[in-house]
């Protein structure tokens, strides 16, 4: 990706803790305005955290964090910023929402409390349904949806916000081979012809190689790099996963498992 | 109403609302002043303690209501028996009676219906939204807080103004089960609130109506048919 482009998430020195024990430890990195940023790592690695440190939920330690070029303490333009919990998609499935009403919330902000969604919010949640491929959807229950259905309406209500960057947090658990792999197809639409910058936690390192344009591992310490420059994706892991990971990685694998690559 | 207090999971709040609103009629009787206006702000005040202790992390929510719900009632009854009675006057309020309401109270109970409806109204999807994912609501900016307060506020005036006509003992019963009723449908949101709006009216008119033919308790007839409903509904919920 262009490294000239527009810094939207910058951390240096980052310290952020959990429960009195230090989960991330002098992060530096910067993500630019539309790369699509795998996040990978073990669990427990801290992922979770990184992102709750970036999204302003947890406190930090020590370090700095900006958005958009603003420090996160004064940044207040959280309508830029959209975001899809690791338990998004894990509801009471008795909840009485159709997907439409579900994606409808996105478009709740502080500048409409208290008024109905007008004639073009519910035009946007149609679009947004469109492009995830849920118009057919719209009117069911969201109970009644398979998972991953539900994680694509998540991504629906997320985008409906007309954000800048989304962020992702493991979305693809318990999901069949081939709903994940459209899922992320979807994803890199999103990315190419929106120009939306989308970081997602994944497990899925193949996809992550093939389809994303950086992959930021994180256990403790946090390392990004550009996928085009690693020469050994396996080496760049083992920080993160332990010197007996094998990962195995080469660019063709990607036509071969995804098709259109 | 009841829609949103169950998908909240808060239904027991309405019961604890009832049973400090007990202290509260008790003390307004002692002290010789209107009871539903000292049940009304004994139960905003308990409203109040349920949200400080959930939000302080004193306590969760359905402990945090029991410790109010046994506080006002056992309140209440120490007030009782210093008083030494008032039996038959603290009998209406247990079980209700809906030919005691006269003018003001039905004045009072039609501006609080008005405020009540205005505040769904106005602030339906940020209800909404929050009840299905609060932590995602605040992160967009909603006022979960100051809502939710508000929300339980009104639940609790509802509650208070609805004891005269059935009573501390069935009150929550008339809230949650059209709700209750309606979430057996599987409808939509929107679907789900005009039904139980429907189930609430239908229990509400035919149970008067029955009681003054069959001349028997009005508020075990309301809170009967509103449980018939309820069985109705989920026998079809079973077959469907």
């Amino acid at each position: 990706m262009n490294d000239a482009g527009k810094a939207v998430v910058e951390a240096r020195g980052l310290f952020v803790s959990r429960s009195n024990q230090l989960v991330i430890e002098d992060a530096n990195f910067t993500i630019t305005e539309g790369d699509y940023v795998g996040i990978v790592g073990p669990n427990g690695g801290g992922k979770t955290t990184l992102l709750l440190a970036i999204l302003g939920v947890l406190p930090t330690d020590r370090g700095e964090i900006r958005l958009f070029g603003e420090p996160l303490q004064r940044f207040r333009n959280w309508e830029l910023v959209a975001y899809v919990s690791q338990d998004a998609t894990s509801f009471d499935s008795d909840f009485p929402l159709s997907v439409r009403e579900l994606v409808a919330f996105g478009r709740v902000n502080r500048s409409n409390i208290g008024r109905r969604l007008r004639q073009e919010d519910w035009k946007a949640v149609d679009d947004v349904l469109e492009t995830v491929g849920m118009s057919g959807l719209s009117a069911h229950r969201i109970g009644q949806l398979s998972g991953g259905q539900k994680q694509r309406v998540f991504v629906a209500k997320a985008l409906v916000r007309n954000p800048k960057i989304l962020f992702l947090d493991e979305p693809v658990t318990g999901v069949d081979a081939v709903s994940q792999e459209k899922f992320y197809r979807i994803l890199s639409d999103i990315n190419l012809s929106k120009g939306i910058t989308i970081c997602t936690v994944s497990h899925d390192l193949t996809a992550v190689f093939c389809r994303m344009s950086k992959v930021m591992c994180v256990s403790r310490e946090v390392n990004i790099a550009d996928v085009s420059d690693l020469k050994e994706p396996g080496e760049f892991l083992k920080k993160a996963y332990g010197e007996h990971f094998r990962f195995a990685f080469h660019r063709h694998e990607c036509e071969g498992v995804f098709g259109n690559g | 109403m009841g829609v949103f207090l169950i998908l909240r999971k808060e239904a027991m709040i309405g019961d604890g609302v009832a049973h400090t609103a007990f202290g509260g009629i008790a003390l307004g009787l002692l002290l010789g002043i209107s009871p539903i206006l000292t049940a009304l702000g004994v139960s905003i005040f308990a409203v109040a303690g349920i949200h400080y202790m959930r939000a302080k992390g004193i306590a969760t929510s359905d402990s945090a209501i029991a410790v109010i719900l046994a506080t006002g009632f056992s309140g209440g009854l120490i007030i009782v028996s210093l008083a030494g009675g008032f039996t038959v006057e603290l009998f209406s309020y247990l079980f209700g009676s809906i030919l005691t309401i006269d003018a003001t109270d039905l004045l009072v109970v039609s501006v609080l219906g008005l405020v009540t409806l205005v505040f769904l109204g106005v602030f339906y999807k940020e209800l909404l939204s929050m009840t299905f994912d609060e932590g995602g609501s605040r992160l967009m900016g909603i006022p979960v807080g100051p809502l939710s307060l508000a929300f339980s506020i009104l639940v609790a005036s509802t509650i208070v103004l609805s004891i005269k006509a059935v009573g501390i003992v069935l009150v929550v019963a008339l809230l949650v089960l059209p709700g209750l009723s309606a979430l057996q449908l599987r409808l939509s949101f929107r679907g789900t609130t005009a039904a139980a709006i429907v189930f609430g009216i239908l229990s509400m008119v035919l149970g008067v109506l029955l009681s003054a033919i069959y001349d028997v308790a009005t508020s075990g007839v309301i809170v009967f048919l509103a449980a018939a409903i309820f069985a109705l509904t989920a026998i079809y919920k079973r077959l469907g």
